[in-house]
């Protein structure tokens, strides 16, 4: 009994950190994101290839992403053609996935240190993220949550698609971050399951911090409570956008790197992952963060005892969980008419 | 006085129908000037324009900057505040940081300075200063609204309806604050349904109706239009007529 609460705490945490982030994105910039699973999967599938001595495609993806954002400010700056902005927009959007790239295709083939191979896939997944808000949902910004959502799903599929042809349909698995283990009682603590738990601490307590304590953070809070009164401060949106994108994107590749040693990744599974840390997100009303961290808790554990008591339902009975909350809380809160802006 | 503010022929239109047609107006600085008019004769979509938040067909100058591309963000860089009828505060952060907030774009040595400046303009503030927005009450959430675009350093700040829904002991105070404001500097364009109180403390006013400029002037002279007093001050002369 006590092994399925660990292992769905394990998981749990993961979807906390998906949750968490779905919920910030869609607060900040109202988008529904779908793709969270796909950045996953290439956090995870960039961390095993790197390690395994492969190139990635991703890290071309994020060149080439780059280089359409790059074009789009570009045409958005026509009018006023100053050189520092377009200085910096070159910088961050060619000239780092460009060194990005290089610095990969340089250290694939020299059996990279693991720590080299996490933070390459981070950056990788973080430019793909940012230059996805900067190409896709900016220019989008003013359009219904109907229309970003449509958006969102159209990356989803885009992404899987590449994802498949960068990965293929084989899965892969890459080296633990800690290899240690150690026996408690009758739990067996291996040390990649302590590096979630510690990883995941961190990050939260991280977050809490930056949106605490820090100018930026407390701007992205803003604009998620009023989008209007945040840009009467000077608050841009799309630079509350670009920050939600990158933590979401960060999130969603470490959680990747953190569970790809677990288990066999495919290029379609972050889609399913995705999805369990979208239930808690929806069950913390995609408002709240404690509710959805606990949610995901929950979920994670109700999937570890479906899987071992009755494992050919294990998704069945995880995603009905959905209806009984969507129920209770159509219940308990009036009809909400989507936010005008 | 050099125009800070100037507005010519300008049309803000929902949908088909036209909320505000050919308005001029300039803001001096160093200047208080005051819209009065009832409700809904387009005095917040005037300013809401101004701001940005909604498209304008016109000239709009801001220090001699066209603010024809401009993005909100942009406008608030040059120094146009607006603290808006809705007061669109952040409701779920505390006092302070709603401040804070206000200087996103000052550095931070300065927005220090501009704390200090609104904790002794708004005493009140400061003691409340760790409680959320949200609980306060409707006289200290205007308050903050005006506290948080003053904490941008504004040129020109214009207030939507400052005085609505307040208790007039608050409403005092707070008039006597916008006039505080022009000592210190700041323009402000204020549009009022209180005209009363708006013209007593104003320099120059315009009247709006149905979405247009109806009448013009030193503020003195606009309370002493018969028909003015009739309309919004609440007290006839014999024998008014309308404007």
């Amino acid at each position: 009994m006590l092994f399925l609460v660990q292992d769905g705490i394990t998981n749990g945490a993961i979807y906390a950190l998906l949750g968490l982030a779905l919920v910030l994105v869609f607060a900040v910039t109202r988008v529904i994101l779908i793709p969270q699973g796909e950045f996953v999967t290439y956090g995870a599938l960039t961390y095993a290839s790197v390690a395994s001595g492969q190139m990635p495609g991703t890290a071309k993806l994020a060149l080439a992403m780059g280089i359409v954002a790059f074009a789009l400010d570009l045409y958005a700056a026509r009018r006023a053609l100053h050189v520092r902005p377009i200085a910096r927009a070159f910088l961050t959007n060619i000239v780092l996935p460009g060194a990005v790239l290089a610095l990969t295709s340089w250290v694939v083939s020299r059996q990279p240190p693991v720590g080299v191979s996490i933070a390459l896939s981070l950056v990788i997944v973080a430019a793909i993220g940012l230059f996805l808000y900067r190409i896709v949902f900016q220019p989008l910004a003013h359009t219904s949550v109907l229309v970003l959502l449509i958006a969102s799903v159209a990356c989803h599929l885009a992404l899987q698609g590449l994802g498949l042809l960068f990965f293929g349909a084989e899965g892969q698995r890459g080296p633990a971050v800690l290899s240690t283990a150690f026996t408690a009682g009758t739990l067996r603590f291996t040390g990649q399951s302590i590096a979630v738990y510690a990883i995941t601490i961190a990050f939260i307590v991280g977050l809490w911090l930056f949106f605490g304590l820090t100018l930026y953070g407390k701007a992205l809070r803003a604009t998620a409570v009023n989008r209007l009164g945040a840009r009467l401060v000077g608050i841009r949106t799309t630079l509350s956008g670009q920050i939600a994108f990158l933590l979401a994107s960060v999130i969603g590749a470490l959680s990747g790197i953190l569970i790809v040693p677990i288990t066999t990744l495919y290029y379609d599974t972050g889609f399913l992952i995705g999805l369990k840390g979208f239930i808690a997100a929806i069950i913390g009303g995609l408002v709240s963060y404690p509710l959805t961290a606990v949610a995901a808790l929950v979920v994670g554990t109700v999937e570890a005892f479906s899987s071992f008591y009755a494992s050919n339902f294990k998704e069945v009975i995880v995603f009905t969980l959905l209806i009984p909350v969507l129920l209770l809380r159509s219940l308990a809160a009036p009809a909400v008419e989507e936010e005008k802006d | 006085m050099r125009a800070l503010l100037s507005v010519s022929d300008a049309h803000v239109s929902y949908g088909k129908v036209e909320a505000v047609r050919s308005v001029s107006l300039e803001v001096a600085e160093n200047e208080i000037v005051t819209i009065v008019g009832a409700n809904g004769a387009g005095k917040t979509t005037l300013l809401s324009a101004v701001m940005g938040i909604l498209p304008l067909k016109g000239r709009v100058t801001f220090g001699g900057e066209n603010l024809a591309r401009l993005e909100i963000e942009d406008r608030v860089a040059l120094g146009l505040g607006l603290v808006a009828e809705h007061r669109e505060l952040f409701v779920t952060m505390s006092v302070q940081d709603n401040l804070e907030l206000g200087a996103f774009r000052i550095a931070k040595a300065k927005a220090k300075i501009s704390l200090e400046r609104v904790y002794a303009l708004f005493p009140r503030l400061k003691e409340r200063r760790k409680q959320l927005a949200g609980t306060l009450s409707g006289g200290e959430q205007q308050m903050l609204a005006m506290g948080r675009a003053l904490m941008g350093a504004p040129k020109l700040l214009m207030l939507d309806e400052p005085s609505l829904g307040l208790a007039p002991i608050i409403v005092a105070d707070i008039f006597r604050i916008v006039g505080e404001l022009r000592a210190s500097g700041v323009s402000v364009l204020l549009v009022e349904q209180n005209a009363q109180a708006a013209l007593r403390i104003a320099d120059r006013a315009y009247v709006m109706e149905l979405g247009e400029f109806v009448l013009s002037g030193p503020a003195k002279d606009v309370a002493a239009n018969e028909a003015v007093a009739a309309s919004y001050l609440g007290f006839h002369h014999e024998g008014a007529s309308a404007i």
